[in-house]
């Protein structure tokens, strides 16, 4: 099998990593350390976004171990809800919701806004409450 | 067991029989008939209970605490070496967890059929004090010299007296949740474990005991006693061994997503293996418990509370992997038609035979998943929804099955702590007892004198754990064995009766209700008085009861009999004890036959009176036929050569020759290199501590070769050997010298080596594709020459493939190990594991595992058996050039190619070069791989079928350092024990060869199983081949006899004569 396409952002794929460097850096924001997983795949069996990831959350943590930089585009790592089912779980104590957040952080540390909030209409803005936006800004902004 | 006579009339609210109802008519009947004990008795009971208040004090050698297979296996062996025992256990049971599981693997051996013999030797024992139901209170003293006080709990049912007839649980009106069937089924306030529990006493649980003396009012030997009193015995002994083993995780608080307790269809492995056991709540069957409907799917979880660093235990539970295939397969066997998937990460079938049976129960149609499930959830018709990523095909699933069951972890029991704290040891952070060093003592506690056996240090499976329980005993006998030693019973001598007419006396139990209920005893004694040569005939109501014994030695004296017949229960259970009333008697004990009245007529014949009492005739008579033409017979006695000879002076050798010179025997140690030290002079550190291989080996050098119990002889091979146990003769060849050397016993530790890859893997092409051992000699001598920048580990080379179905148990621990020690010496290197499945399944190895990854960022890679990872050479410099390595990531279902500047292929093992030629002139077998065959897989890990041959270490299969330790000590042990008994009794019913019908065909040479037979010359005419009998080695076991084709062998005790007239007298024959 291929590797998965994943959505492509000008912007994000301007952030270059050395070899080996992605990991350090998600690492040390985040805390957790990637290379303890085994891959066993209860966060995502346990994950209630998984369905429409592109990359589901075990997937999301191999990529960054193999040092593939295209993780960072990925929509996995927005769609976390930060529920912390997975971290809650994990048999190695890996908490994958800090680990989604430090590839967001990753992003948004450079300014990278993504949260489109210019882009919903106007119908929509009046339909979504107001704390949904602010949780939203939070999240995609920083 | 009969069926329970008061099976349809019972009131369920209370559980009370309704016909024939005790609590009703016995309390008035007892008043009429004066029956009820007068309170005389009941007083000088009291008052003669008081007077026996003084402190009993016991004085031993050795005390055991736990008696569970592995403490049973430690009293054996100190046993039999001839110290006393005292070995006690908390449940009224002896056992332990080995005889709540069905089968085991990977032999589908019946468990309790295993365990029983040993549970019976060891009540049996003269050496050994069994106290059951009781519990440690306090320690002191130190090695050599401890004193324990043992609280023993009344069980409140004289033991003397209980015959195990069962007929208190029928009335008694409580039911309580069973442990025994782990919470599945209910037992009775009184009640025992289950029906082959040793002893066969009942317990009275105080408790739950409402104390309304039903049973009391049934118990014909009155063997109830609510008047006993708990007791504190005094034991004192040398040496302690504990053997508390393990309990079961139950995930109700942490790993609740599973649902245990929850749902009804959700169940731990422990409680499965009690629905698959013939005396289990079910009797075998498989019926799920919401409806006890047969489920169509059941899944397995593993990893259940094992391999969690949060939510359960770090370490991995070593022996999941394994018992859920077992039971996986047991169900897929019986039920083609039950669907059964597996959960699992990663599959651990790292021992002798695991893998294939791993592989057999996947042809069975065991579905494997390798998925760790997320959470489980009940449907309305109590199946249960499992969801979980396949994390093969990558996608999140969601599977239905109507039984799940849970594989969790073996966790170190609650009362460790608490034994801990009363011996004055110490335990790991998770509760398990610690070794005084696990890679150089694991069998030694933190205090001198107190010895570690089984899983109480660590999950393990039943051979490691039997292994290390002979190994604690070798050392538990170290600080004793000056002490006077004690082998067999004193019995008075034997009168010859040899040229006597035949006077059979003949006792027919009734075992209580048991046979007299279903039988007419009385019947059955008048005819078998008309048989000829009956001079006595009696009905006794309990024959195994003390007083019954004593009659029948008064009996013998009295009538002058000289030869007897118990009509009665089985003689497996209770034929020693006859045959000891018949050795205090002065008669030969195989003057003596058992007629089996109860299992195999009262029994199953339990609803025809008069068909019953024929049989019971039948089966008396045909006894009868049998005795008269018995013969007594002698046992063998001969002398044992006090040396062994230890073969291979690696560190399993080295260490079985310490073990032995510590219980004060003498040794020939022999290797053929130069140095002592075999595979572990080439090694650099050892997994999992990182302890230098050196620093383990060179001690040990220097003490073997200081011990002036310990011959050693380098350079040095057994060119021949001749003699059997006690007696062997062997020739040493060193250099061109040859010598002659005597020993007692033998113990074959020659260790393996890795294989030919026979160029595979490019292996010898590139000086940078190497293996495991070049790499830690390169390490240790600093050969490396460059500094690897791209390092990839490929694991299995050769390993579970067409050619070599098994797994090589050590290779995954030595990649972890060896990716540290890269990464710790050139900082900065990438490395890249490649694997199948990660078996790191011992104490501290997943830990390991995890810490590796982790802190030296080494990446693994999962490649599936069928897609083996390919190496590319460099087109311009194929012999020292760069290296490709393309690998299938069965995670991400992509093709890797990784660079590489040094390959490290983790070879697979076979048996070391010698095993061919020790094969033959032993005569032990050996497997396909080159690794000895120990006498039973799971029990008899440490013999051969061949008495007075021992194996340990890699021999057996490639170990790791603590449990080739381990081993070696036990194999110490066990060589020991002829040697300490300085003299050995072969069995008396032995074969016999008629030397004029022999034909001299050798098949009976070829089908003994224990060597015993040999075709050699005859003496008076040496032109003539003749099967010869060794004595010594004999057990009895008939098959020659079976199949000599010219009739010339026959059974002692079971010529073809003595079967045939008790086939005529079954048929009412006259003979």
């Amino acid at each position: 099998m291929a590797r998965k396409q994943l959505p492509k952002n000008k912007e994000i794929s301007k952030i270059v990593f050395k070899k080996g460097e992605l990991v350090k850096e998600v690492e040390d924001i985040c805390g957790e350390n990637l290379f303890g997983c085994y891959q066993c795949g209860t966060c995502s069996a346990g994950c209630p976004y998984v369905d429409d990831m592109d990359l589901t959350p075990d997937e999301v943590i191999r990529y960054v171990v193999l040092d593939r930089q295209e993780v960072l585009s990925s929509k996995t790592i927005w769609l976390c809800s930060a529920c912390f089912t997975c971290a809650e779980r994990c048999p190695r104590d890996i908490n994958i919701t800090k680990i989604m957040e430090a590839l967001r952080q990753i992003i948004l540390r450079r300014k990278i806004d993504h949260s489109y909030a210019q882009k919903t209409s106007k119908k929509e803005r009046e339909a979504i409450p107001q704390i949904a936006f602010v949780s939203l800004f939070r999240k995609n902004i920083g | 067991m009969p069926s329970r006579r008061y099976n349809q009339k019972i009131d369920h609210d209370q559980g009370i029989p309704l016909a024939d109802d005790y609590f009703l008519d016995e309390p008035e009947l007892a008043i009429l008939e004066d029956k009820m004990p007068s309170p005389e008795t009941t007083v000088k009971g009291i008052t003669q209970m008081a007077f026996k208040k003084k402190k009993r004090v016991i004085d031993s050698d050795v005390l055991i605490i736990g008696a569970g297979i592995s403490g049973m296996q430690s009293a054996l062996d100190v046993a039999d070496k001839g110290y006393k025992v005292v070995i006690i256990d908390k449940t009224s049971t002896i056992g332990g967890s080995m005889v709540k599981l069905d089968k085991t693997f990977p032999t589908n051996d019946c468990s309790i059929c295993t365990a029983a013999p040993k549970m019976v030797e060891l009540a049996r024992h003269p050496n050994i004090e069994l106290i059951t139901y009781a519990e440690l209170n306090k320690l002191e003293g130190k090695k050599g010299d401890f004193t324990a006080q043992i609280w023993k709990k009344t069980k409140y049912v004289d033991p003397d007296k209980c015959t195990g007839c069962d007929d208190c649980t029928a009335v008694c009106p409580v039911d309580v949740i069973s442990s025994f069937n782990e919470k599945i089924s209910t037992r009775k306030a009184i009640y025992i474990e289950f029906p082959q529990a040793v002893p066969i006493v009942y317990t009275i649980d105080h408790e739950h005991c409402t104390g309304c003396g039903a049973c009391d009012r049934v118990c014909e030997p009155g063997a109830i006693t609510f008047l006993e009193k708990s007791e504190e015995i005094e034991v004192k002994a040398g040496a302690i061994v504990i053997a508390t083993g393990f309990e079961v995780f139950e995930p109700s608080e942490l790993r609740k997503e599973y649902g245990y307790g929850k749902y009804e269809n959700v169940m731990t492995a422990m409680q499965f293996e009690r629905l698959l056991s013939s005396f289990g709540p079910t009797a075998g069957k498989v019926l799920r418990p919401s409806d006890l409907n047969k489920p169509k799917k059941i899944g397995w979880i593993q990893c259940v509370g094992s391999r969690s660093e949060q939510e359960g235990y770090p370490y991995c539970s070593r022996v999941c992997c394994m018992y859920a295939t077992k039971e996986a397969s047991i169900v897929k066997e019986a039920n083609p038609g039950i669907n059964i998937n597996i959960y699992y990460m990663d599959i651990r079938a790292y021992g002798k035979d695991f893998q294939q049976y791993y592989d057999h129960a996947k042809d069975l149609g065991v579905k494997y998943i390798r998925g760790r499930p997320s959470n489980v959830y009940e449907n309305k018709d109590k199946s249960l929804t499992i969801r979980y990523r396949d994390t093969l095909s990558g996608k999140v699933k969601e599977d239905k099955v109507d039984l799940l069951v849970l594989s969790t972890a073996i966790i170190p029991a609650k009362d460790n702590k608490k034994i801990a704290k009363i011996l004055g040891i110490e335990v790991d952070e998770n509760g398990f007892f610690k070794q005084d060093s696990l890679l150089q003592n694991p069998v030694q506690s933190t205090k001198p004198g107190i010895f570690l056996a089984g899983c109480i240090q660590g999950p393990k499976d039943i051979p490691d754990s039997v292994s290390m329980a002979s190994g604690a005993a070798a050392k538990a006998v170290a600080p004793v064995k000056d002490r006077k030693r004690h082998v067999g019973r004193d019995f008075p001598p034997e009168k010859d009766v040899s040229l006597e007419e035949p006077r059979i006396g003949v006792f027919i139990c009734h075992c209580g209700k048991n046979i007299a209920s279903y039988l007419d005893v009385e019947k059955v004694t008048e005819e078998v008085k008309k048989r000829p040569n009956v001079v006595y005939a009696e009905h006794v109501m309990f024959a195994c009861s003390e007083d019954t014994c004593k009659k029948i030695r008064d009996t013998i004296k009295d009538q002058k009999l000289n030869r007897i017949i118990v009509a009665a229960c089985s003689p497996r259970t209770h034929g020693g004890l006859f045959q000891d009333t018949l050795l205090e008697s002065g008669l030969n004990k195989y003057l003596f036959e058992m007629a089996n009245i109860r299992n195999h007529c009262s029994w199953v014949h339990s609803d025809d009176w008069d068909k019953a009492t024929d049989k019971a005739i039948n089966l008396v008579n045909a006894a009868v036929a049998k005795v008269r033409l018995l013969e007594p017979l002698s046992e063998e006695e001969f002398s044992i050569i006090p040396s062994v000879l230890v073969i291979g002076g690696g560190v399993s050798g080295m260490k079985a020759a310490l073990a032995l010179a510590d219980m004060g025997v003498k040794s020939y140690l022999i290797e053929k290199e130069k140095e002592l030290g075999g595979r572990l002079k080439h090694l650099h550190s050892m997994f999992p501590s990182d302890i230098k291989a050196k620093d383990i080996i060179d001690p040990l050098i220097k003490q073997v070769t200081k011990n002036r119990l310990i011959t050693v002889m380098t350079e040095s091979e057994l060119v021949d050997i001749d003699g059997f146990i006690g007696n062997y003769e062997g020739i040493i060849k060193h250099k061109s010298k040859k010598r002659k050397i005597e020993f007692g016993t033998i113990i074959v530790s020659t260790g393996f080596r890795e294989i030919d890859l026979e160029g595979r893997y490019h292996y010898g092409k590139n000086k940078n594709i190497i293996s495991q051992t070049e790499l830690e000699e390169k390490i240790k001598e600093g050969t490396l020459k460059k500094k690897p920048k791209n390092v990839v580990i490929v694991n299995c080379a050769g390993a579970m493939d067409e050619k070599r179905p098994y797994c090589c148990r050590i290779g995954c621990g030595v990649a972890i190990k060896n990716a540290k020690l890269i990464s710790e010496r050139y900082p900065g290197v990438k490395i890249w594991l490649l694997y199948r499945d990660m078996r790191v399944f011992g104490k501290e190895e997943e830990e390991y595992y995890s810490n590796v990854l982790k802190n030296h960022h080494v990446t693994v890679v999962r490649y599936p058996g069928d897609k083996k990872p390919e190496i590319k050479l460099d087109k311009k410099d194929p012999k020292e050039g760069p290296m490709t390595v393309k690998v299938y990531d069965d995670i991400l279902n992509e093709e890797l190619v990784l660079d590489a500047d040094l390959v490290v292929l983790t070879v697979n093992t076979e048996g070391e070069v010698l095993t061919n030629t020790l094969k033959n002139m032993l005569k032990i077998p050996a497997d396909a791989g080159g690794f000895f065959l120990e006498a039973h897989a799971k029990i008899r890990p440490l013999d051969f079928a061949t008495d007075g041959i021992y194996l340990c270490g890699a021999a057996h299969y490639p170990k790791n350092l603590v449990d080739s330790i381990a081993q070696a000590e036990g194999a110490a042990s066990r060589a020991a024990i002829p040697i300490m008994q300085e003299k050995m009794k072969g069995e008396g019913q032995v074969a016999e060869v008629n030397d004029d019908l022999c034909s001299g065909c050798q098949t009976c040479e070829g089908i003994c199983p224990y060597s015993a037979i040999e075709v050699k010359p005859r003496q008076d005419k040496p032109d003539h081949l003749v099967a010869t009998v060794n004595r010594a080695l004999c057990k009895g076991c008939g098959a020659c006899a079976a199949a000599c084709p010219s009739g010339a062998i026959e059974q002692k005790g079971f010529k073809n004569k003595q079967i045939r007239v008790m086939v005529d007298a079954l048929l009412g024959k006259e003979n």
